[in-house]
């Protein structure tokens, strides 16, 4: 190593220390779930010092749920960036763009895929209440996005949010991350139909 | 769940076992229901049901064995609450059938919420054991949903991944409802589901024609 080479910034080293450590929890959470998950294996894969972890976590469950809100807020901020780089008006064209970046960000990221959509929900009461949360976010997002229309169930975005996840989270659960894009079509119909406007058959 | 009367009875072992370990399954999702998962304990199962706790492990080895076995017996009872209710009205046609047996399901889920909490709520929390179970549930819908079912309104199909989603939709739904502990409103929301299960395949007049003729 040249004694000229400069020092990575501390931050730098920081956050890319806490990165591994969640792609750590997430890669040994498909691997063998939550439950069986220890300190000791996270820190092994991260290659970090054990003090190091709970410098940053409090422990098993505090990483977890770290875990589970960034690559939450990753998706969200991908998923927010497709959208808003088509036109406001179409709708239907926002919904597919959306859709498509979510299946295809758990297709180039399956590990993490599972960590939020099959072990969050049953992890620990904590993962499951932000699961629910998250879930809710969606629903809130969806029906802000929603064209109106008269006398649309209030419950509709709860069972097509619902609905989506049920298939994507079937789909991860039995290792068909990386075939997620090809939900695009029928999630996409599953989605959009209800909001066709009464009349137009 | 009836105690059997002390002493006496005349029942044969075989029944009497048999009746045990039922009465350990209600009392279990009964427990579950009142206390959670977590707190549950095999004391608190044979308790309610009972049964000592040695007869206890004569019937499970572990309090997650019971569970499973209540897990099982609650998707039972709803399962077979739906597919009676359809059976019913078997010569009927296909709207009337699926709303039939969404009416007997909310009733039951209204009327049962131990059975709700375990099925919908609780037992999705006790770990990951459970989903396949869960998920296994959810999906035997999907057959009964799509027996007879007519094309979508423009005369094409209906996907076979379209009523997944439904029924996916429909379970999450409920299930929001019962860990939010709105189980005893679970009947309110018969036009909104019978609305969202029904336009796939009749467009939303169609369905919402059916659901106004009530």
């Amino acid at each position: 190593m040249s004694a000229t080479r400069p020092q990575l910034p501390q931050e730098f080293v920081a956050a890319h220390k806490r990165r591994r450590m969640i792609d750590a929890m997430a890669a040994l959470c498909a691997e063998q779930g939550y439950e069986a998950t220890k300190i000791a294996d996270v820190v092994r894969r991260a290659h970090v010092a054990r003090k190091t972890l709970y410098d940053n976590f409090s422990g098993k469950e505090e990483l977890f749920l770290t875990a589970f809100d960034t690559i939450l807020a990753d998706a969200e901020t991908e998923v927010a960036e497709a959208c808003d780089a088509i036109d406001p008006a179409d709708w239907v064209a926002r919904t597919e763009a959306g859709l498509r970046t979510l299946l295809e960000i758990v297709a180039a990221h399956p590990d993490a895929a599972r960590l939020a959509l099959v072990e969050a929900p049953a992890a620990t009461p904590a993962s499951a209440a932000r699961y629910e949360a998250a879930i809710d976010g969606f629903i809130a997002r969806l029906r802000e996005a929603a064209p109106p229309g008269p006398g649309r169930p209030a419950t509709l975005e709860e069972a097509l949010v619902g609905g989506t996840v049920w298939i994507v989270q079937r789909q991860v659960r039995h290792g068909g991350a990386a075939n997620a894009p090809n939900l695009l079509p029928e999630l996409t119909e599953f989605v959009i139909s209800p909001y066709r406007s009464v009349g137009k058959r | 769940m009836d105690r059997l009367p002390r002493g006496r009875h005349g029942l044969s072992p075989e029944f009497v076992a048999r009746n045990q370990r039922d009465r350990l399954i209600a009392a279990l999702i009964i427990t579950l229901a009142d206390v959670g998962y977590q707190k549950t304990t095999v004391s608190m199962i044979g308790r309610r049901a009972a049964v000592s706790k040695s007869d206890f492990y004569k019937h499970f080895d572990s309090k997650d064995e019971c569970f499973l076995a209540a897990y099982d017996f609650a998707v039972g009872r709803i399962r077979s609450a739906a597919v009676d209710a359809c059976s019913a009205v078997r010569s009927a046609d296909w709207a009337t059938r699926v709303r039939v047996g969404v009416v007997a399901l909310l009733t039951l889920l209204a009327e049962e919420p131990a059975l709700a909490a375990i099925v919908l709520a609780e037992g999705l929390r006790a770990g990951r054991g459970i989903y396949d179970r869960y998920q296994a549930a959810v999906e035997s819908f999907v057959p009964l949903l799509r027996e007879g079912a007519p094309d979508g309104p423009g005369g094409q199909p209906v996907p076979p991944a379209t009523d997944e989603a439904v029924v996916g939709g429909v379970a999450s739904l409920l299930s929001r409802r019962v860990i939010a502990g709105e189980s005893a409103d679970l009947t309110g929301l018969l036009p909104d589901v019978l609305e969202f299960v029904l336009t796939p395949h009749l467009g939303t007049e169609g369905a919402r024609r059916i659901i106004s003729a009530g």
